[in-house]
């Protein structure tokens, strides 16, 4: 595809209802905001979309960056309304989001409902009083 | 002599008849009596034109010997040619002069050398003694005085900006007042150098900074030295622009590095030693070695209450330099006041996801708690990790074990999980926490390998029974080489161990008495 075989090439393929974003080289330090960059774009000029493909097939390393880049492009597909795929996960990825604990938050279908910013019992146990916790 | 008609204004006193000596200056005299005197002509005459000034005018002679043996003195006025070779001298000087001031003003970035610098050379070459004023903090200026063949001094001054025209509007950025409307007898003490004498005339211009004025230049004239001409008031404005722009380059510098220096004291990573019987130990090498601080970090807090655990973190933020240091000292802080949970891992991290997240970013940090006790010879440990590598645990016999534990990184995502595991380190044995800057590091005898988990497992074997700092250095030394010179990540390790020397006292009746040698 690319003379740089390390350099991320996105190569966007439009349907009625979907785009799909082919990646091909690293998604890293120094180009994640491309990826960014053209996802929101899609979502701003579609309103109508319902899915998002990331195609990973051709995917190289994905550092901490391209990772943050993911969660922003979840974040925003969900704002949105659409749903992301992350589709053709090379094993690296899949490890990465594993480790991180983030490969269901990337994979699982989006809530029916609007995202709520709840870690739930945890707010009730943050309002009492931290002195019974610290108890030896 | 004789002489045309044209010759006749110019030397009204050359009447047909006359002695030349008389008539025409000495410069044109000696001349003509060298070429009129008998025998061979020593020099040749070629090549070499004769110059001099006629009545205010300049000349070219050029004689022609005829044959009766008189000489025929052509004489040319190049007084134009003359004045334009003049202001071309002069302008390629200032030019060179110029070149010179940005070369010594830029190779320094330290704003008292620049101010040093500047005062130097305009006293050198503008004029008779130079001041250079910084912007004031408050009522105090810091002035720079340099009086041609001396060496710069530096002062602070209380002044009152307005007692010299032209001075306050200057530090403004406003355009300078002309000379002339500056009356020397008002200049205060402070502008005036000891043993100066009196001031003849003063030029006040302003630096002109980055969007900023970087300061006033302030050139003084002894009496005796003819006043500033229009044309030196410019040339001192051009020889200020370049000034002002290497003093506020400096003074940007140093803004930055005060920054960075303030920062990177609070987000060094600290030293660790033992604490209420835990051996602790960490290293850090950042990704670029000459930045001291970068995005992983880790901390260790003691107990806040008696019999307690310990509290370590390492932790990895996406990204690095500048943003990733911010994030950083935010996770640092929110932690630290978070100590009073730190029984409680899971809540400490989901505390801290809900204190990072933010509607701009989805910057993240993975890191990993461990909580550290020591009962009797042992030292309990309670892992957490927030979807970072888990820790790794060097057993006596060299067996290294994975911690079973895993979990969601901070400060993304809104909802996030992590499991908790217990493990206990007998006496010699320790827990590795690291970051992936040591897993990832690519080198190797390839040059593109991954350092990887199973080499630093295998390293980490033979680090049975070493003490922590020791386990930590030879896992760095380990990367290190791996590395050779080729960029890598941040690099962090902390290593707990249960320390071997209190269990001397335990020989009796242990079975590990043999890591007591």
């Amino acid at each position: 595809m690319t003379t740089h075989p390390n350099h991320l090439e996105l190569t966007t393929v439009d349907a009625q209802d979907s785009v799909r974003i082919e990646l091909h080289g690293d998604l890293d330090h120094d180009n994640a905001d491309l990826l960014v960059q053209e996802a929101v774009a899609q979502l701003t000029a579609r309103p109508a979309l319902t899915d998002l493909y990331l195609g990973c097939a051709d995917l190289g390393a994905v550092d901490s960056m391209g990772l943050c880049a993911l969660l922003m492009i979840s974040r925003r597909t969900t704002e949105a309304g659409v749903r992301m795929h992350l589709d053709d996960r090379p094993a690296r990825l899949d490890r990465l989001l594993t480790l991180t604990g983030t490969l269901d938050h990337l994979t699982a279908p989006p809530p029916a409902g609007s995202v709520t910013p709840s870690i739930t019992g945890e707010s009730a146990m943050a309002a009492r009083p931290t002195g019974p916790d610290s108890t030896t | 002599m004789r002489c045309n008609d044209a010759a006749g204004p110019l030397l009204p006193a050359a009447a047909p008849g006359t002695s030349l000596v008389d008539v025409a200056p000495a410069w044109l005299c000696a001349a003509h009596t060298r070429l009129a005197s008998p025998g061979p002509h020593p020099v040749p005459e070629t090549g070499l034109t004769l110059r001099g000034d006629i009545g205010g005018r300049h000349f070219e002679a050029h004689p022609t010997v005829r044959g009766d043996g008189s000489v025929a003195w052509w004489l040319v006025d190049d007084t134009g040619h003359q004045l334009a070779r003049e202001a071309l001298r002069r302008e390629r000087e200032r030019s060179a002069f110029l070149a010179k001031a940005s070369n010594v003003l830029l190779a320094s970035l330290n704003l008292g050398r620049c101010m040093d610098g500047t005062a130097h050379m305009a006293a050198e070459n503008l004029a008779d003694a130079a001041l250079v004023i910084a912007p004031a903090r408050g009522q105090r200026l810091p002035v720079v005085t340099c009086v041609r063949g001396g060496a710069p001094a530096t002062t602070t001054v209380t002044v009152d900006l307005d007692e010299v025209p032209g001075l306050a509007e200057a530090l403004r950025g406003f355009p300078p007042v002309p000379s002339r409307w500056i009356d020397p007898a008002t200049a205060p003490g402070w502008m005036t150098p000891e043993r100066f004498g009196p001031v003849g005339s003063i030029v006040i211009t302003p630096l002109p900074g980055h969007g900023v004025p970087a300061g006033a230049l302030i050139l003084l004239r002894a009496t005796e030295t003819a006043a500033f001409s229009d044309e030196e008031e410019a040339f001192a404005r051009l020889f200020a622009a370049r000034a002002g722009a290497a003093m506020s380059a400096a003074r940007l510098y140093a803004e930055q590095s005060t920054v960075s220096d303030m920062l990177m004291r609070e987000l060094l990573p600290p030293d660790l030693h033992q604490i209420s019987g835990v051996d602790f130990a960490g290293g850090y090498r950042p990704s670029a070695d000459h930045e001291r601080i970068g995005g992983d970090f880790y901390d260790v807090h003691p107990a806040t209450v008696e019999g307690a655990g310990a509290l370590v973190s390492l932790g990895d933020v996406c990204g690095k330099g500048l943003e990733a240091a911010v994030l950083t000292g935010k996770i640092r802080n929110t932690l630290h006041a978070l100590l009073p949970l730190a029984d409680d891992h899971q809540r400490m991290l989901s505390l801290l996801n809900t204190a990072l997240l933010s509607s701009h970013h989805t910057r993240f940090a993975t890191m990993v708690l461990a909580s550290a006790v020591r009962r009797g010879s042992a030292v309990d440990l309670k892992l957490t990790s927030g979807g970072h590598p888990s820790p790794l645990i060097v057993r006596a016999d060299g067996t290294v074990e994975e911690a079973d534990t895993h979990g969601t990184l901070i400060g993304a995502i809104p909802n996030v999980s992590a499991t908790t595991t217990t493990a206990s380190l007998a006496p010699g044995e320790s827990c590795v926490l690291y970051t992936d800057g040591i897993t990832e590091a690519k080198g190797g005898p390839m040059g593109d390998d991954l350092f990887g988990d199973e080499r630093l497992k295998r390293a980490l074997a033979g680090c049975a029974g070493m003490p922590a700092e020791g386990i930590v250095e030879h896992v760095q030394m380990l990367a290190a080489q791996w590395l050779g010179n080729r960029p890598h990540d941040d690099m962090a390790v902390v290593v707990i161990s249960a320390p071997r020397t209190h269990h001397l006292s335990a020989v009796n009746g242990h079975t590990r008495g043999r890591f007591t040698a």
